[in-house]
């Protein structure tokens, strides 16, 4: 031990009637043994690996599409955009146009969308102490989607493209702060209780849905039934910018209280004891929450699964510490839905699948591992 | 001026649901069900006028369904290869100025594969570079199909064909997909998606102008009418007169095991059908609108005498038998009491444009003289 | 380090007062006007029987509770003025369960307990008395293990690491002994008494008599929600008054080598059941001014 622990320990006063332990401070070869500065190290990593990813899929992701452009034209395209000739553009007569009106805005908005959707399952995660919820799983997203689907229905336009955003956002807190109040008991959020009010919210918020594509008519019920399984087809860069505002004042929102975050994982009582207002953290974070729902959805329908599996995967990574976890989040949530959507636009030739699909074809699977790896190590539904 | 999607579900009136039916058959587009050899018995030579039609109380006796089948599917241009008078600006229906320049790479969009068929009728045929999911006549089915999945396009797989004008009625979305075509500078313009006899010189006009060749519209527009009159004529001889004596029909639209069904009625197009062959429309008398689910306990309360259906539809649910079991409710109706169903392909039916006449004579047949045709779906 | 300075170790003023507490829940009164002070540099036990309201009294003292009559003051203000923020740098409380939803290690949790002072000079020092804390709890050979993997006792002994990690002028303990073995709860009130020679104000709720007995500088023994003894060991724990309030016959002797007070209950295993208790000491019970 080093001697400024054992001043410490003096500073604390420490009288003891026999001696201090001395070596028996080795870790014991369990692999969450870390030091601080592996984990510093892992985390850093981390990071890098991150933006890199990120970097690189958003570069492939601008270069493929069904309008085939090879690489040195896109960039010859985005250099001519900014009044450098060096490189040719694209040589296809419609290729700039599908670059800059159809490709670009689609793969900032998969950026943007998993960005949100990965932040909102971190922080909902961490309100409800629970790495089961998500907005997905825990119907946010359906409320979400209900409310804007009545503004697809009956056709409203009061705010052009920021109705159908204003609408997703109130029926998303609505839902979000339902379902708090339903699923928490005496401080704490089970398992079993939180699934079972999503599927209860999700069932209301889907027989919703069913009736509203029953009133509409047939173009709107078209276009609910792709939406509820997601698509980001027909992004305009309009839609992007309205997303790209509640985006970023929903993630740096996370950000400033990711620290307290990590408190309210050891109670609502301890955490008050430290100090934290605890409601006042939930409701900010509530709002957050539905504020990142709503961006996901608003344009581009109910994705699912993003929210769970990525904060969980740099859990595994990095551990639970909100302030690597709410940034790293948003940088996988990023990179896995501009893969996802990738796939989505590429795999079938004039066609578009939607990406709900290949969210939850991966999150699904995803779901139950970790719904058995949960059960095995609490020991039980707890 | 940008539309927003919303504004589209105002403005479409009401579109058959060929959109829900293509959505589940991706991979039938080659499928040609005009005169396959198992329907070539269903198909006649003659035209309604020849037909052995029968009277009012022998085809209320009649026992036993029918196919309607196109007696020749052939195309007949109006013009050979026309020279467009280019450029043209003109109002669609939604009230946009779009100016065209060129047409040597055109593209139509719409649910029902009408406006292909007009496009081809008009002589401009050769300048397609792709169709949608309902236009599969010989001609058109070498042509990239951009809508596999029915109803639905992708802007980067329309951008790739680089067409020069895109003609669409809203059937076809996500409305945003349209308008990227108009961010990318390709005139879009929008014509009536409504199906209709009514309006069938009307459309035809409309795409015609937007190609630049509004003679060869109004002669092609000119003759579909003409033949529409005359049909609607010689079916008049043959369809009870009074109204009282009329066949209760109606429009239902059916798909595979799921036991819902859809009743067709104003404003679908199955209106126009059945007051074209002369049929009594039922969904008129119960004020039903659009397309809607319909419960049993309807259909019995509107005792139908004739049920229109869509080939496809009656093929998912295994022909008429398998229909009967399937909607039990069909026994209490005298349609289904007589087994009186008539289908025809999917593309056809409700497609109107400038078949309209043929489409009509062989419903008409299958209607008034259906001991010449005998239905052409096996049941399973 | 941001403990009081009460170095003299003398009994100083007093850091958590409760007058006249009465806490009523769902409609049962738990504390019946209870008065306590418990002043810095000295050991407060809290002992009684189940359901007595002696974590009810401590939940009031930490400000968890609104009491229905009386008022708490911490440092010499009324609870409902001080912040929730200004409260967490006054008094650290351990509760009873520990559990923490997410694998965070040791030593991340027990890191918690410094964050009332995050933004502050004392931030400055949060490792060094983090090391400290885990060392003096012998938690440091797991530090990074993930806390939901430990077994009870190492949760309690890292609960207590946070708790005094967190530096403050007053620790509320919940029975920190509870999952213990013998050697670390010795250890538990071994700290809790050098942290009041080094100046803090402690309140402990301990089921074990004896170690109430030998650690603590006054005893407050409760029973229905009330104060029936409060003194000095030796003057409360007295035979007749405990076994008045734990309705079971309890002796209190002397250790014949280290002096200390052990207080036992009479077992007569094998045997019929006694009629009455045994030993009387000359001391009778002090009776408590309720003031």
């Amino acid at each position: 031990m080093s001697v400024d622990v054992r001043e410490g320990a003096n500073r604390l006063a420490v009288g003891r009637q026999r001696p201090l332990p001395t070596n028996d401070t080795q870790a014991s070869g369990d692999g969450d043994d870390l030091p601080p500065r592996t984990r510093r190290g892992r985390a850093a990593i981390l990071f890098v690996a991150l933006s890199v990813a990120l970097v690189v899929v958003a570069l492939v992701a601008a270069g493929s599409g069904q309008l085939r452009v090879p690489p040195l034209e896109v960039l010859g395209s985005v250099l001519r955009h900014i009044g450098i000739d060096w490189l040719p553009g694209p040589s296809h007569p419609q290729g700039d146009a599908a670059l800059w009106d159809v490709r670009f805005p689609r793969v900032t908005m998969a950026m943007l969308v998993g960005a949100a959707l990965a932040v909102a399952g971190a922080v909902m995660q961490g309100i409800f102490g629970n790495p089961l919820a998500d907005p997905g799983v825990v119907g946010v997203s359906s409320g979400s989607a209900l409310a804007a689907s009545t503004v697809i229905v009956f056709g409203l336009t009061f705010a052009g493209s920021w109705t159908i955003a204003l609408f997703a956002f109130a029926g998303g807190l609505v839902t979000a702060i339902a379902v708090y109040l339903l699923s928490r008991s005496q401080g704490k959020t089970e398992v079993v209780t939180l699934i079972l009010t999503g599927i209860a919210v999700n069932a209301v918020a889907g027989a919703g849905l069913a009736f509203l594509t029953f009133l509409g008519d047939t173009q709107a019920r078209e276009q609910i039934v792709f939406w509820q399984l997601g698509s980001l087809n027909g992004t305009r860069w309009q839609y992007v910018v309205v997303v790209l505002v509640l985006v970023v004042v929903g993630i740096a929102a996370s950000l400033s209280f990711s620290r307290k975050l990590d408190l309210l994982s050891l109670g609502d009582r301890s955490a008050t004891h430290l100090g934290l207002n605890v409601e006042r953290l939930r409701a900010v974070a509530i709002v957050v929450v539905a504020l990142l729902t709503a961006a996901a959805v608003a344009f581009c329908g109910i994705i699912s699964f993003v929210g769970l599996v990525v904060p969980h995967m740099i859990r595994m990574i990095a551990g639970p510490g909100h302030r690597v976890l709410v940034p790293a989040s948003a940088l996988g949530g990023a990179v896995l839905l501009m893969l996802a959507d990738l796939v989505a636009r590429t795999a079938v030739a004039y066609a578009d699948l939607p990406i709900g699909m290949i969210t939850a074809l991966v999150g699904g699977p995803f779901f139950f591992w970790l719904l058995r790896r949960a059960r095995r190590s609490a020991g039980g539904w707890a | 001026m940008r539309l927003s999607t919303t504004r589209v579900t105002r403005i479409a009136i009401a579109v058959c649901t060929a959109g829900a039916v293509l959505l589940a058959t991706t991979a039938c587009s080659s499928a040609s069900d005009g005169a396959t050899g198992a329907t070539s018995a269903a198909v006649s030579t003659g035209t309604i006028a020849d037909a052995a039609a029968m009277t009012p109380d022998e085809l209320r006796a009649y026992q036993g369904a029918s196919s309607a089948r196109l007696a020749d599917t052939a195309l007949t241009p109006v013009a050979t290869d026309p020279t467009p008078t280019l450029p043209v600006t003109v109002t669609d229906s939604q009230g946009t100025k779009v100016t065209v320049t060129d047409t040597s790479r055109i593209l139509t969009l719409d649910v029902y594969g009408t406006l292909s068929r007009i496009v081809y009728e008009l002589g401009l045929g050769s300048s397609m570079v792709g169709r949608d999911t309902s236009s599969n006549f010989a001609e058109i089915a070498d042509l990239p199909n951009v809508t596999p999945g029915g109803h639905e396009v992708t802007a980067e797989a329309i951008l790739a064909l680089s067409p020069s004008v895109i003609v669409t009625d809203t059937s076809i979305g996500p409305w945003d997909v349209i308008l990227q075509m108009r961010d990318a500078g390709i005139p879009v313009v929008v014509v009536d998606s409504e199906r209709s006899l009514d309006n069938v010189g009307a459309l035809t006009n409309q795409v015609a102008a937007a190609l630049g060749v509004p003679d060869a519209g109004k002669t092609l527009a000119d003759r579909t009418q003409q033949e529409v009159d005359a049909e609607t004529a010689a079916i008049a001889k043959v369809a009870p007169a009074t109204e009282g004596e009329k066949l209760r029909t109606v429009f239902l639209y059916v798909r595979g095991q799921s036991g819902v069904y859809y009743l067709f009625g104003e404003g679908s197009g199955a209106d126009a059908l059945i007051d074209g062959i002369g049929g009594y429309d039922v969904a008129k008398e119960i004020g039903w609108e659009g397309m809607r689910p319909v419960t049993d306990e309807a259909i019995i309360a509107a005792q139908p005498e004739v049920i229109l259906m869509m080939t496809k539809g009656l093929e998912s649910v295994g022909g008429v038998s398998g229909l009967l079991e399937k909607l039990p409710a069909l026994a209490q109706t005298p349609a289904g009491q007589h087994q009186r169903i008539i289908d025809m392909p999917d593309s056809e039916i409700l497609s109107f444009g400038p078949q309209s006449a043929q489409v009509l004579d062989a419903v008409a047949q299958a209607m008034y003289a259906p001991q010449q045709h005998p239905v052409a779906v096996s049941d399973q | 380090m941001s403990v009081t300075d009460g170095t003299s170790g003398a009994r100083g003023h007093a850091v958590l007062v409760a007058r006249g507490v009465s806490v009523e829940l769902g409609g049962n009164r738990i504390l019946d006007e209870v008065s306590l002070e418990v002043r810095a540099g000295e050991i407060v036990a809290l002992v009684g029987p189940n359901g007595a309201g002696k974590s009810t009294l401590l939940a009031a003292l930490a400000g968890d509770l609104l009491p229905v009559a009386g008022s708490v003051e911490v440092g010499g203000r009324p609870l409902g003025d001080v912040g929730h923020k200004q409260l967490a740098r006054e008094r650290a409380v351990l509760t009873q369960e520990h559990s923490v939803s997410f694998p965070f290690t040791v030593r991340e949790v027990t890191g918690m307990g410094r964050a009332p002072w995050r933004g502050t000079p004392a931030a400055d020092e949060d490792e060094t008395v983090i090391d400290a804390a885990l060392v003096v709890t012998d938690v440091t050979r797991f530090e990074h293990r993930a806390f939901p993997t430990l077994s009870g006792g190492e949760k309690a002994r890292t609960s207590f690491a946070r708790v005094l990690a967190q530096g403050t002028g007053a620790m509320l303990l919940d029975e920190p002994t509870a999952a213990l073995d013998v050697r670390h709860q010795e250890d538990v009130l071994v700290q809790a008494r050098e942290a009041a020679r080094a100046g803090l104000a402690v309140v402990v709720v301990l089921h074990d008599l004896s170690l109430a007995a030998s650690y603590a500088d006054r005893v407050a023994v409760l029973a229905g929600g009330r104060i029936v003894a409060e003194g000095a060991p030796a003057q409360v724990f007295v035979p007749a008054t405990l076994e008045s309030v734990y309705e079971y016959p309890i002796d209190v002797i002397v250790h014949p080598r280290t002096g200390q007070l052990v207080v036992v209950p009479l077992r007569h295993v094998g045997e019929q059941a006694p009629a009455s208790a045994a030993v009387h000491t000359e001391n009778s019970p002090l009776e408590v001014d309720r003031a």
